[in-house]
């Protein structure tokens, strides 16, 4: 990949959960020139591909030797260390970062607890009727956008996947509907459109169950149950319908009210497949942020919020790595991937080792950093689409030292560091 | 060089006609030797029994259904946390377990049962690459996977254009694009019916897309394909109409269908009921391991229901919605972009429950009438029928009549009249036959030529166990395991966890059918056709190489 010039297709871009998997990309003297095919919100991800190159302990340059001993240092003294499985990592990465965590008896969390936790905890009440993407595209005739516009913030989505391309079982156009809650508005132009204050949603949703299954709607519902009425009449008489929601709360902090609405549509859909056949998509943003939520279910039963202090995996969902950094828990914090995201949080400013993408830009400045390449840019590997759907990762740059190979070098010295300390 | 002898065991390797006999076995460098020199290291074995690591011809333990699973169930795994093992030299990893266990403890709970080999029976192909990592995660055991192919739109096209031998390519492609090891069919054409919202194969002759697109024909090109490429497992087949009364009539026709071709059935359990629906259900247990006692190119494996938690996972989405009305317990269901389906249903089996109970009857029957039990091996279809890790207590309900009889006079009678069980069946396995049932049956229906069997060659992968007549006892605490000649289990404990092999294979197509694929991929796919295939795997393909 020394070539002043090349071009690597098939690049799958992790700048949304979209993880479109068919951009080009052109570099040129070590830079990315162009990425075809890519969206604004992916050329941006992508943008020239140039990223710092440093290795820092307590701020001066060191050697990468020094730097994973002072890092295992930090970590295995820890009375509670937190591993955090932060973005642009490969799901390999993420494996051994999350190994860290447990040989540390720490605990570990990803972005989604932060943004997305409640679809994860409304699907662990009631389970999901989902779809994978290309299932949506090849088979669903009708979409429906519940307070969403996928442009904003998953710009190839409708091109993608629904609604435009042609698919295998779709003949003609497909039916689209929109709903709007408060300024969450459906796409421009979508008709028929529902509009919902926020504080009607959750009874608009129990209000469409209903009539799906014929219940009788108590008196002072009726007039939402005539506003909602037409939608439930489309939803019935799709083949197969697609509802289509951000998983990702726009405001962050992922609360109750996030939870109540994941479970409302949840039990929509799943009411729904007894009448017709449908699927719930949650939006889910970039990253590789679910792999992160796949790899710790895999390794510990739990996709969010973990912590390990009695040598098994406990979870905690009502906590996660905010509440854990606000209330002063953590003493060491371990931070796998671009490190940006957890800049903001209050206390954050924990004796931290950063690794990962822009690991030394992070301010405070991080105890010891190690510049990494970014998944998908100029390390491999394997991420997740939204619906968990696994890519290849194509390298088209050559970058720093891949994160693997650091995250892996971290953990066989805390592993020794850890095998002379008192269990 | 590392070498054993493990000395004065009573052997039990049925495939070189051993049962039971007093001698040694010799291990060098991860393989089973002839003989070794005298001042070789050694395993004293005397009084205990020898045989080769289990093999666990069917369960769902890393796919991304398996992990779907896992994801909703944190119920389960907040009562069942597991700290990690004291390997020697460290690097244990903790876990959870429930009935769906998380990877690292579902390694080290397999090798602690003496099972050494284990194959996740239900990967979507377009998920195939989370298998193989999920299984990089998964220690010890040997793992491999079987792809599913039976509701796959491209494959049902080239039916529709009766180009068998363009979907013989492309499963031969699949194969080898996702690292699988066998071709599975899942309910043929019913799961594409399904996304279709029709909810019922009546028969194996229902069209499914066009005329002439019919299970039958799915099960035709497929067992065909299967001995065609010469795979070593021949089609692994989950029939149509699984869990409803009255299903043997499809099971039999499935089985008569494939007639002259090698073909496995598996979980022949859940497709041996006789009745209606809406009705009494009852055991068709003897109609159905009848035909299988006559047709020597059939095998299976038995699917046997557990009393307790489970967890129905499958490919069979109709079936899980189903389950999930009849119910009310939360429901997953994933349909997967032109190849297959997903469905998930946390369950109960209570011996109270006259279901439940019939199906555990029938299990049974199945076991106890089946006259080869090279043909018919041991499987909980894990974790739909239950955990793996009640295995021993199966194993106790075969070689233990008294036992048996006890537990059945404990379940509900309702469905049982008439049956075969209820009648008094007096057959105990032997220690030899469970050798059959649980490792070398389930290698010679794989095509494992290197394992279940302690013949010079073999892998050495070893299980000693002490014995007891508490079959139960004896089979979950083995006192030793060798996996590859490495000792996992070391009197009782676990005290080493190397990386298992990938077992796969890479049978050879016509490159024709990968240019019309591509089309393929590029009208309708969402993954580019040259990010389809996973990496290529560490170890070589089977029959490929040392």
């Amino acid at each position: 990949m020394s070539a002043r010039a090349g071009i690597v297709e098939h690049v799958t871009c992790l700048g949304c959960g979209c993880a479109c998997d068919d951009i080009t990309i052109v570099a040129r003297d070590g830079r990315i020139a162009e990425a075809r095919n890519a969206c604004a919100l992916g050329a941006a991800w992508f943008g020239d591909g140039s990223v710092p190159d440093e290795v820092r302990v307590h701020g001066a340059s060191a050697s990468l030797d020094a730097a994973l001993d002072a890092a295992a240092a930090l970590l295995a003294g820890a009375r509670r260390a937190l591993v955090h499985l932060a973005t642009d990592v490969s799901c390999e990465t993420q494996r051994a970062a999350l190994g860290i965590a447990d040989i540390l008896r720490g605990a570990a969390d990803g972005p989604t607890t932060a943004t997305a936790a409640g679809g994860v905890l409304a699907a662990q009440r009631r389970g999901r009727a989902g779809a994978t993407l290309g299932e949506i595209r090849n088979r669903a005739d009708l979409i429906v956008f519940w307070g969403v516009d996928p442009a904003r913030r998953y710009p190839r989505f409708p091109s993608r996947y629904a609604p435009e391309p042609p698919g295998v079982f779709v003949s003609g156009a497909r039916a689209v509907a929109g709903v709007d809650v408060g300024d969450a508005v459906a796409p421009d132009g979508v008709e028929p459109r529902l509009r919902l204050d926020p504080g009607e949603e959750l009874d608009a949703l129990a209000a469409l169950r209903a009539a799906l299954a014929g219940r009788a709607i108590a008196a002072g519902a009726r007039a939402l149950a005539e506003r909602v009425a037409p939608l439930a009449e489309r939803l019935r008489a799709a083949r197969y319908a697609a509802v289509v929601y951000d998983g990702e709360s726009a405001s962050g902090g992922g609360g109750g009210g996030d939870t109540r609405r994941a479970e409302g549509l949840i039990a929509l859909v799943q009411e729904l497949n007894a009448h017709t056949r449908a699927a719930l998509c949650a939006l889910r943003a970039g990253g590789n942020r679910s792999g992160a939520e796949a790899v710790m279910t895999w390794q510990t039963g739990f996709p969010i919020a973990v912590e390990f202090s009695r040598g098994a995996p406990r979870y905690r969902p009502d906590e996660g790595a905010a509440a854990w950094l606000a209330r002063g828990d953590v003493d060491a914090l371990l931070v796998v991937g671009d490190p940006a995201a957890l800049a903001s949080l209050p206390g954050a400013d924990a004796p931290r080792v950063c690794i990962g993408p822009r690991a030394s830009t992070a301010r405070p400045e991080a105890v010891v950093a190690i510049d990494t390449g970014v998944a998908g840019i100029h390390d491999g590997g394997m991420a997740f689409r939204m619906d968990d759907i696994p890519l290849p990762l194509r390298p088209s740059l050559p970058g720093p030292r891949d994160a693997l190979g650091v995250v892996t070098a971290l953990a066989e010295r805390v592993r020794r560091a850890a095998a002379g300390r008192p269990a | 060089m590392t070498r054993l002898r493990i000395a004065g065991g009573m052997v039990y390797d049925p495939a070189n006609g051993v049962d039971g006999e007093v001698r040694d076995v010799c291990i060098e460098d991860g393989r089973v030797v002839a003989s070794l020199p005298d001042d070789a290291p050694r395993l004293d074995a005397r009084g205990l029994v020898v045989m080769p690591g289990g093999i666990d011809i069917h369960a769902h333990v890393a796919a991304s259904s398996v992990n779907a699973a896992r994801r909703i169930l944190p119920e389960e795994h907040v009562r069942d946390p597991e700290r990690a093992p004291a390997l020697e030299g460290g690097g244990g990893r903790s876990g959870t377990g429930g009935t769906v266990p998380t990877t690292f403890t579902t390694g080290y709970r397999y090798a602690g049962l003496g099972y050494t080999t284990v194959f996740d029976a239900a990967v979507a192909p377009a998920a195939a690459r989370d298998t193989h990592a999920q299984f990089d995660d998964t220690p010890i055991v040997d793992g491999g996977c079987y792809i599913l192919m039976g509701n796959d739109a491209y494959l049902l096209r080239q039916l529709a254009a009766g180009e068998r031998e363009r979907a013989r390519d492309y499963a031969a492609w699949l194969l080898g694009a996702t690292g699988g090891y066998a071709i599975k069919v899942v309910n043929p054409g019913g799961v594409e019916l399904w996304k279709r919202n029709v909810r019922e194969v009546r028969s194996i002759d229902d069209a499914v897309e066009v005329p002439g697109v019919t299970p039958r024909a799915i099960l035709e090109t497929l067992a065909d394909a299967a001995d065609a490429l010469r795979l070593p497992h021949p089609v692994h087949i989950h029939c149509n109409n699984l869990g409803v009364p009255g299903n043997v009539a499809t099971t039999l026709a499935s089985m008569q269908a494939v007639d002259g071709r090698r073909a496995h059935f598996t979980h022949l359990q859940f497709h041996s009921y006789a009745g209606e629906r809406g009705k009494a259900w009852s055991s068709a247990a003897r109609q159905v391991i009848e035909h299988v006692n006559a047709h020597p190119g059939l095998t299976a494996d038995v699917g046997q229901v557990m009393f307790g938690p489970a967890t129905t996972l499958t490919a069979d989405g109709a079936v899980e919605y189903l389950l999930h009305a009849s119910t009310g317990r939360k429901w997953v269901n994933i349909d997967v972009e032109l190849e297959t389906g997903c469905g998930i249903v946390p369950y109960e089996y209570r011996e109270k429950a006259a279901v439940s109970a019939l199906q555990w009857v029938i299990g049974l029957e199945l076991f106890l009438l089946s006259s080869d039990p090279w043909r018919v091996v041991l499987s909980t279809d894990h974790p739909n029928g239950g955990s793996f890790a009640s295995y021993p207590e199966l194993i106790r309900l075969l070689m233990d009549r008294a036992y048996r009889d006890e537990r059945l006079k404990g379940v509900n009678q309702k469905m049982l009249a008439g049956s075969a069980l209820a009648d008094g069946i007096a057959r105990e396995y032997t220690l030899n036959e469970i050798a059959i049932i649980t490792r070398a049956g389930p290698a010679r229906q794989l095509g494992l030529t290197r394992k279940g069997h302690l013949g010079p060659g073999a892998d050495a992968d070893v299980t000693i166990y002490t014995p007891n007549a508490d079959r139960a006892v004896m089979f979950s605490t083995p006192r030793h395991v060798l996996k590859g000649g490495v000792p996992v289990v070391e009197e009782g404990q676990l005290r080493r966890a190397p990386s298992g092999r990938r077992l796969h294979v890479r049978p050879a197509f016509d490159e024709g059918v990968t240019r019309d694929l591509r089309r393929w991929f590029d009208q309708y796919g969402t993954i580019s056709f040259d990010n389809y295939p996973v990496a290529p795997l560490r170890d070589p393909a089977v029959g490929e190489g040392a």
